[in-house]
């Protein structure tokens, strides 16, 4: 089944004019769009002004939890089973670290791709209708999801700044 | 009967296993029990091991052994602690003694010669028959003077027997063979003291021992006693010491305060030139006016300047020892080992006598009355007429009990030839061995293990020799053989002869011993007790003897020894891993490396390193040595400790035949010696032979367990020098050990270990230790490890836990080597275990540094990160032809590939003695636990104890002013502590 | 850095897209050496586990040999690839983006090369999972004191991030291959691509991951080879024994790991025609690295030879003598000449301008870097403290065999590489090019 979702989408093959649209639709209050492009550019996520990704914070409960692991794993097997290598204690906290850091980074990096997943709703089972493969070459596209009755309003708006072709998504 | 191991047989074992232990070797009705050494048992118990007092039979010393037996096997053996000889010492040879019992290669069944040359097995009764066929035919043409009986050393009741048996047989000929006997000795004594016989040497009460050649440390006459004594010398004052003369530097010479090397064959000259020094400056103890006339008489020409130019020693070292000597009280001079068997053999051991009596010493250290057995053996000469008559065809028959002739007769001889054309040669023997292979009839004698038996080594010391096992194969004990051969011949005979089985002829045989020594008991409590303590031990009382006065020898120097100058001096000496020749087939003997040049599995030349230089040869090239007499081709190894004019090489291998480990291995060196014997003695003339060595192209690497040969001033055998007067240099006194002390707990991080119960530690003095390896052998006994023979051995992959490191110091006396038996250190913080990622080897809390087989997957971090290279690593799984892996011991592993093992300090021991304390509700003795190598130690120089126990040996000795520890700087806190060897410095 | 003026978004697809195009006689014929070779290895490990580990010329007092030489080279060679994916990006070096993608499958590749030898080194491999921690039925968990337990957490880590900053860089090209892409192959790259559709929202979360992947991959690639040289510096073997071997281990780590980068993208450049993209300037940068590197690396040997003189330890200046001048000199002075001279000869711009010069000083600097574990590994061990027990160490064919294999190993996970994604990153120069403008306002 194809997520459907009603709306305009324009496709532009400019960067700048894509920014310009971005800043128009956004002055005409259509709040909610959807850029694709080939790559990630600054100035569409400015005019965005999309928050700050989140994905931070998996990163640092990841490491956190890391860390806390290591040290159970570590001292608590010590514990368990006590045996004396070596003259040393059976608690030997500095090589344990070595153990507490590896953990942290490798949960720390687990975190951050679980972020990524839940964040940027990935893995997607099939690619929305409005996808072009095109988005993964060199055009840009300009998704503006709103009812039926604004279709023409936006459709003029993209077609004025430039968009190459625009589709109607209706459910 | 043959056995394979398959569980089902071990199994019977089981079952059987008190019976087959109960039972006699020998015939199949059942006769006496044999008797336990500790307590008689109700039933052999699968799990506890029993003990039974027997005989060592590798070489004629004759030492007492206690054999451990499980589940009806014997699986190792120990020395006797009540046996006069040894008193509970083994050596090397002794304890590879199971790997006869369990050889691979015995003969297995009677066999016969086909035309076609090649060996047929036949049943016992037709083997029978034909010896009686042989013997009837000669018996009934009047010819038994064409029937000649060679044995090896038997004395007691075997030796009667065969005297008996003899006689039924009408058999006049019989030759008591020893490739290394001691005739010179005899017949110098004869001389001097008109007693022919071999003495006792006393060496615990000399002050000081001179020994001209005499390698009492190896081979000579009875090593393990000696070694002991020699061990109880240096305990009672650590400043008695040992002056070594000789061209090479053996191992009794290693061990000696002093080595002086002297031109080949002028041995005669430097002793005289002493008694003629130590005359001329009054030292000599009063002595008769005539004696002394007499003897001056002889060695008048052997003025000091003359004596040093011939010898090469210089006057002030004759000098020196001469006073010294002079001065000791007593002291003790010994001559007659193969390194002076020359030309002039009797005639040195005449000196040697002289020296000895002048200074006196005899009836102190040199004691008469006591007939060494050795002394029993028909010299060299003999063997030749029998040569001879067999050439003039006056003999056509030849009985060989255990004798191999064919390797231990040179080629020179012409033996080899003559048996070819012996028409009846019937070989008694345990190997197809060079001579068994030459035989028209095999008959599989038994080892000393599987028969009954007796053996006196000496007068008052009566051994016996109880079996520890059933026969393996189909083999009988000879005095059995002997018996029933008398059986099947006619009646008169049978009167006169009796007894059905050997066993019952011993016993008869005892119940006159029992007469002369103890008639006031009954015998069957006499008999119990002999079996139990493994004999009956009485004190001989020394006999006087005085001077005889028609002393005399060769007394003018003479220079004509040296052939041409080109020529150098072969020197041969029996190997102390192989003795005459005997050891060859088993395999631990041929693992261990020599304790002196650390080679294993093979024959080497020694060859000073100069002379090396000058031949351009290097470590193993291959040379020729040519003598008169013979030519060979080995490899070469260079050695410092001998003369630039002499080469030597060690005996026992160059075997045709005898087996998978010893079959074209190595060379004969026998086969240079020349047909000339000693004119007096009638001995063979061992040395000097000279050769001609060429370069060779020809090259391999030795098998060497040696990397760096010397210590670097890494402290590892450390030595204190003392010099007369001055008394031990730069020993520890009470404060520096309470400030090590003290510094050492300083150096720790951590706290120490608890240990709740028991420390283990050990202490091995090197003061002590003459590097003789039986330890090493014992510890391959005891811990199942593995043999990975020469290929791997080069790879330095051989086993040992315990190995014997040898290092050479140029410091003090000139050349001086060391040795340190290197095991594993047990350390408290041991470097070995915290790199172990699956905990494979932790620290125990006895102390001891654990490895669990069956957790090691076999990173070998531990072994890299283990300083003194301790840990060894399976890197093939080993392998024991059947049956060699019956003598496996139950309670020890057996490892499998990609294992790391190690010295364990024979936990398995301690286990044992651990329980036996708490079954019997006390705490554990000192001394009750004794590792495998400490036990066999001829000198005692290994105590193992707990530390925990303040009143133990082992604790007394830890703080010694001698200790210290290997590697202190590293702080592995090692459990071994060593004692400092004491140095005579000059 | 800039590309030429003519690249645009649209020829970057096409022209990277074009190496996956259906491969030609070469690529075939280096396929078929490498499993040839590959296959000699595979039989010698079958022998070896079958005949015990003793075939190999380990012995003893030499316990750790080729093996192990061969799993610090790799892990090596593994960090130069962090060193641009990662470190470089947070530097935001711009020349790093059309080398990186290659580099860090170097990266994982190596990783997964190194990761077999451990295991092929164990006296009884078919216990290995002894070394990892779960709960036997003795619950006696590895022993976490030990080295070599940091080393399977520290190179399990490494490769697991790696990967994960491989595949996350990946995304977006996989989409664009997905685009291109018809029937059954366009289904399993749309698999793979998780349905990426370089939405906004996507572009963000992606691009901040990405940072925080690098943040900390680098702390991580330096601990990774810092452990493994604690392999050594843990023990008490002289010439092991030593603080300065974690720096010493991973400059050297670099240094090899940007030989290798050499190594494979001089070739690479050639037979796909990468040339717009892959630069003279981007292997004169790596040259200038490998000058520092190098010289980092001199200054180690020169510092533990000091050391060695200073301490007055005797134990760690006959080691140091030892190597110089005993049984192993030979490979030592390859060690030295490669890895500290011969890199001094990119101070000529010719050197480090020419291709043929680079790819030799590459492969040299390599073999130098092996020869170097080797040599620390064995020398010191061969010389330990009990001269006794001083002894040899002789590879043996199985050994050869093994190293030649692990090459083979990963060769064949590169030539696989670059057929079946952008060894190339798409999206990352389109990052560095200029977007197409109309310019009016």
């Amino acid at each position: 089944m194809k997520r459907r979702a009603s709306g305009v989408l324009g496709i532009f093959s400019h960067l700048d004019l894509v920014v310009k649209t971005i800043k128009r639709l956004k002055e005409e209050g259509h709040q909610d769009l959807r850029v694709s492009s080939p790559a990630p550019f600054h100035e569409i996520e400015e005019v965005l002004e999309s928050r700050v990704s989140p994905v931070r914070f998996f990163a640092l409960i990841g490491g956190i939890l890391g860390a806390l692991s290591g040290f159970a794993l570590t001292i608590g097997t010590s514990i368990s089973w006590p045996l004396i290598t070596g003259g040393k204690p059976i608690i030997s906290i500095p090589p344990f670290l070595i153990i507490v850091f590896e953990l942290t980074i490798l949960f720390g990096g687990v975190g951050t791709l679980i972020g990524v997943f839940l964040n940027a709703r990935l893995p997607k089972i099939s690619l929305d209708t409005t996808y072009d493969p095109r988005f993964s070459e060199d055009l840009f596209g300009v998704f503006v999801s709103c009812p039926k009755e604004k279709f023409h309003s936006i459709a003029e708006i993209l077609k004025s700044s430039g968009a190459e072709e625009v589709r109607f998504e209706e459910d | 009967m043959r056995f394979s191991l398959s569980r089902r047989n071990f199994l019977k074992m089981l079952g059987f296993g008190s019976a087959s232990t109960a039972l006699s070797s020998c015939s199949s009705e059942p006769i006496d029990k044999i008797i336990p050494y500790l307590i008689p048992p109700e039933e052999a118990v699968p799990g506890i091991a029993d003990w039974y007092a027997t005989l060592c039979r590798e070489c004629p010393s004759g030492c007492g052994l206690l054999a451990k037996i499980r589940e009806g096997r014997p699986i190792k053996v120990e020395g006797n602690p009540h046996h006069p000889v040894n008193r509970g010492g083994l050596c090397m040879r002794g304890q590879a003694s199971l790997q006869s019992l369990f050889n691979p290669d015995r003969i297995r069944t009677p066999m016969i010669k086909r035309e076609s040359g090649d060996f047929q097995t036949i049943s016992w009764k037709d083997a029978e028959k034909e010896i009686l066929d042989i013997l009837k035919t000669k018996i009934d043409q009047q010819k038994t003077g064409e029937i000649a009986v060679i044995t090896p050393l038997i004395k007691g009741s075997l030796e009667r027997l065969l005297k008996k048996w003899m006689d039924a047989f009408h058999i006049k000929n019989h030759l008591i063979y020893e490739p290394i006997s001691y005739e010179d000795i005899k017949e110098a004594n004869r001389i001097v003291f008109s007693k022919a016989e071999i003495p006792l040497y006393s060496i615990e009460k000399a002050e000081m021992i001179l020994s001209f050649g005499a390698d009492f440390l190896e081979t000579w006459i009875s090593p393990v006693e000696y070694s002991k004594a020699f061990g109880n010398m240096k305990r009672v004052d650590i400043k008695r010491q040992l002056i070594y003369i000789g061209q090479r530097m053996s191992l009794t010479a290693a061990n000696a305060d002093e080595w002086i090397s002297l031109k080949p064959g002028t041995e005669k000259a430097l002793i005289l030139g002493l008694i003629h020094f130590i005359l001329k400056e009054k030292l000599h103890s009063d002595l008769p006016f005539l004696e002394l006339e007499l003897i001056k008489g002889l060695v008048k020409d052997f003025s000091l300047d003359r004596v040093s130019s011939h010898t090469g020693v210089s006057q002030q070292t004759i000098e020196r020892i001469g006073k010294e000597f002079s001065k000791a009280n007593p002291g003790l001079a010994l001559g007659g080992g193969i390194a002076v068997k020359g030309l002039y053999a009797t005639d040195i051991s005449v000196a040697v006598n002289l020296l000895n009596y002048i200074c006196g010493n005899i009836g102190r250290t040199v004691r008469f009355g006591h007939e060494i057995g050795i002394g029993r053996v028909n010299p060299y000469r003999d063997m030749l007429r029998l040569i001879e008559s067999i050439e003039q065809s006056r003999l056509k028959v030849l009985l060989l009990y255990n004798v191999n002739l064919m390797y231990n007769l040179p080629d020179s001889s012409g033996f080899q030839e003559a048996i070819k054309r012996i028409p009846h040669v019937i070989s008694i023997s345990q190997f197809m061995d060079d001579t068994a292979k030459e035989a028209n009839l095999i008959i599989p004698s038994s080892m000393s293990f599987e028969e009954w038996g007796d053996y006196m080594p000496r007068k008052g010391v009566f051994g016996l020799q109880q079996p520890v096992i059933k026969p393996l194969f189909e083999s009988r004990g000879f005095g059995d053989i002997l018996l029933s051969l008398v059986r099947s011949i006619d009646e008169k005979q049978k009167g006169q002869i009796p007894w059905n089985n050997f066993h019952d002829y011993l016993k008869n045989s005892w119940k006159g011993i029992h007469k002369d020594l103890s008639p006031e008991i009954g015998f069957d409590h006499f008999w119990e007790g002999s079996l139990r303590r493994g004999g009956v031990f009485r004190a001989e009382t020394d006999k006087e003897v005085k001077l005889s006065t028609k002393v005399s020898l060769d007394s003018k120097i003479d220079l004509k020894d040296k052939e041409d100058e080109k020529s150098s001096t072969l020197l041969l000496y029996p190997s102390i891993k192989y003795f005459d020749g005997r050891g060859a087939n088993k395999p631990l003997l041929q693992e261990i490396s020599d304790p002196l040049s650390k080679i294993a599995w093979d024959t080497y030349l020694e060859m000073n390193p100069e002379t090396a230089v000058a031949l351009k040869v290097v470590e193993g090239d291959f040379v020729s040595v040519e003598s008169k007499d013979g030519r060979m081709e080995l490899p070469v190894h260079i050695y410092e400790g001998i003369r630039k004019d002499v080469v030597a090489v060690p005996l026992g291998l160059g075997h045709i035949e005898y087996g998978r480990y010893a079959k074209q291995r190595g060379v004969n060196p026998i086969n240079l010696l020349s047909k000339k014997t000693e004119e007096i003695s009638g001995g063979v003339i061992w040395s000097p032979i000279f050769v001609k060595i060429e370069r060779i192209n020809k090259k391999k690497s030795l098998a060497s367990t040696q990397g760096g040969r010397r210590q670097f001033g890494r402290g590892i055998a450390q030595a204190l020098f003392f010099s007369i007067g001055k008394g031990i240099l730069h020993l520890k006194t009470e404060k520096d050990i309470k400030k090590e002390i003290k510094e050492g707990k300083k150096r720790d991080m951590y706290k120490p270990h608890p240990y709740p119960e028991h420390k283990w530690g050990m202490v091995i003095d090197l003061n002590a230790c003459i590097g003789c390896s039986a330890c090493v052998a014992a510890c391959y006994m005891e811990n199942n490890i593995g043999i990975v023979g020469e290929r791997e051995v080069i790879r330095g992959r051989e086993m040992e836990w315990i190995r014997i490191e040898k290092y050479v110091e140029n410091k003090g006396n000139g050349l001086d080597i060391r040795f340190v038996p290197m095991l594993c250190q047990h350390c408290e913080n041991a470097p070995c275990e915290p790199v172990c990622p699956v905990y494979a080897a932790y620290h125990n809390p006895e102390g001891l540094n654990a490895q669990i087989y069956n957790r090691c997957v076999g990173t070998r971090y531990c072994s890299n990160n283990c300083p003194y290279k301790v840990r060894r690593f399976n890197w093939f799984s080993h392998s024991w032809p059947e049956p060699l892996n019956w003598q496996l011991n139950p309670d020890v592993t057996v490892r499998e590939v990609g294992v790391m093992e190690k010295c364990t300090f024979c936990i398995q021991r301690i286990r044992e003695k651990k329980e036996v304390a708490k079954e019997e509700g006390r705490r554990l003795r000192d001394g009750e636990i004794i590792p495998a190598c400490a036990q066999t130690c001829p000198t005692e120089a290994i105590v193992f104890g707990d530390l925990k126990d303040p009143k133990s040996r082992v604790s007394k000795l830890w703080n010694s002013q001698r200790g210290y520890r290997v590697l202190e700087e590293i702080n592995t806190k090692p459990s071994v502590v060593y004692l400092k060897k004491i140095k005579r410095e000059i | 850095m800039r590309y030429s003026k003519d690249i645009t978004y649209g020829k970057v697809n096409t022209d990277i897209l074009k190496i996956l195009e259906k491969p030609g006689k070469i690529y075939y014929f280096l396929l078929f050496i490498v499993l040839s070779v590959l296959s000699v290895g595979v039989f010698a490990w079958v022998y070896q586990i079958y005949s015990g580990i003793g075939v190999a010329g380990i012995t003893h007092p030499v316990a750790w040999g080729i093996y192990i030489t061969n799993f610090v080279f790799w892990v090596g060679i593994a960090h130069s690839g962090t060193l641009i994916s990662a470190i470089l990006y947070l530097f935001r070096v711009s020349w790093r983006n059309s080398i990186y993608r290659s580099a860090e499958a170097m990266t994982v590749f190596a990783i997964m090369t190194a990761g077999l030898f451990p295991i092929i080194h164990l006296g009884r491999s078919w216990y290995f999972y002894y070394l990892v921690p779960y709960p036997s039925q003795t619950m006696l968990w590895p022993n976490f004191r030990s080295p070599l337990i940091w080393d399977v957490f520290a190179v399990t880590t490494y490769f697991i991030i790696s990967f994960i900053f491989l595949y996350m860089g990946l995304l977006p090209d996989i989409a664009a291959v997905r685009d291109k892409a018809k029937g059954f192959k366009k289904k399993i790259y749309s698999l793979i691509s998780l349905g990426w559709s370089g939405t906004d929202r996507e572009w963000r979360h992606h691009s901040s991951a990405y940072l925080f992947l690098a943040a900390m991959a680098t702390p991580l690639v330096v601990s990774v080879h810092s452990v493994v040289s604690w392999d050594f510096a843990m023990s008490i073997v002289p010439g092991w024994h030593s603080t300065i071997f974690a720096p010493y281990f991973v400059a050297g780590a670099i240094h090899s790991g940007l030989a290798m980068v050499l190594t494979l993208l001089i070739p690479l450049r050639k037979v796909f025609k990468l040339e717009e993209y892959i630069t003279q300037k981007h292997f004169e940068n790596l040259a200038k690295i490998i000058i520092f590197t190098g010289l980092i690396v001199a200054y180690s040997y020169a510092t533990e030879f000091f050391i060695a003189w200073y301490s007055n330890n005797i134990y760690e200046q006959e080691i140091y003598k030892y190597r110089v001048i005993g049984d192993y000199a030979l490979y030592f002075w390859i060690m030295v000449i490669f890895n500290t001279i011969v890199p001094l000869l990119f101070f000529f711009k010719k050197m480090r301008t020419s291709t043929v010069s680079l790819l030799i000083i590459s492969i040299l600097i390599n073999i130098g870097m092996w020869f170097e574990r080797l040599v620390i590994i064995v020398t010191s061990l061969a010389h330990e403290y009990i001269p006794f027990s001083w002894g040899l160490y002789r590879p043996t064919w199985v050994e050869i065999a093994i190293l030649a294999g692990g090459f083979a190993f990963f060769a064949l996970l590169f030539l696989l590489f670059v057929k079946v994604l952008p060894a190339v990153s798409i999206s990352e120069i389109k990052e560095q090019i200029e977007p197409p403008r109309k310019g009016e306002s």
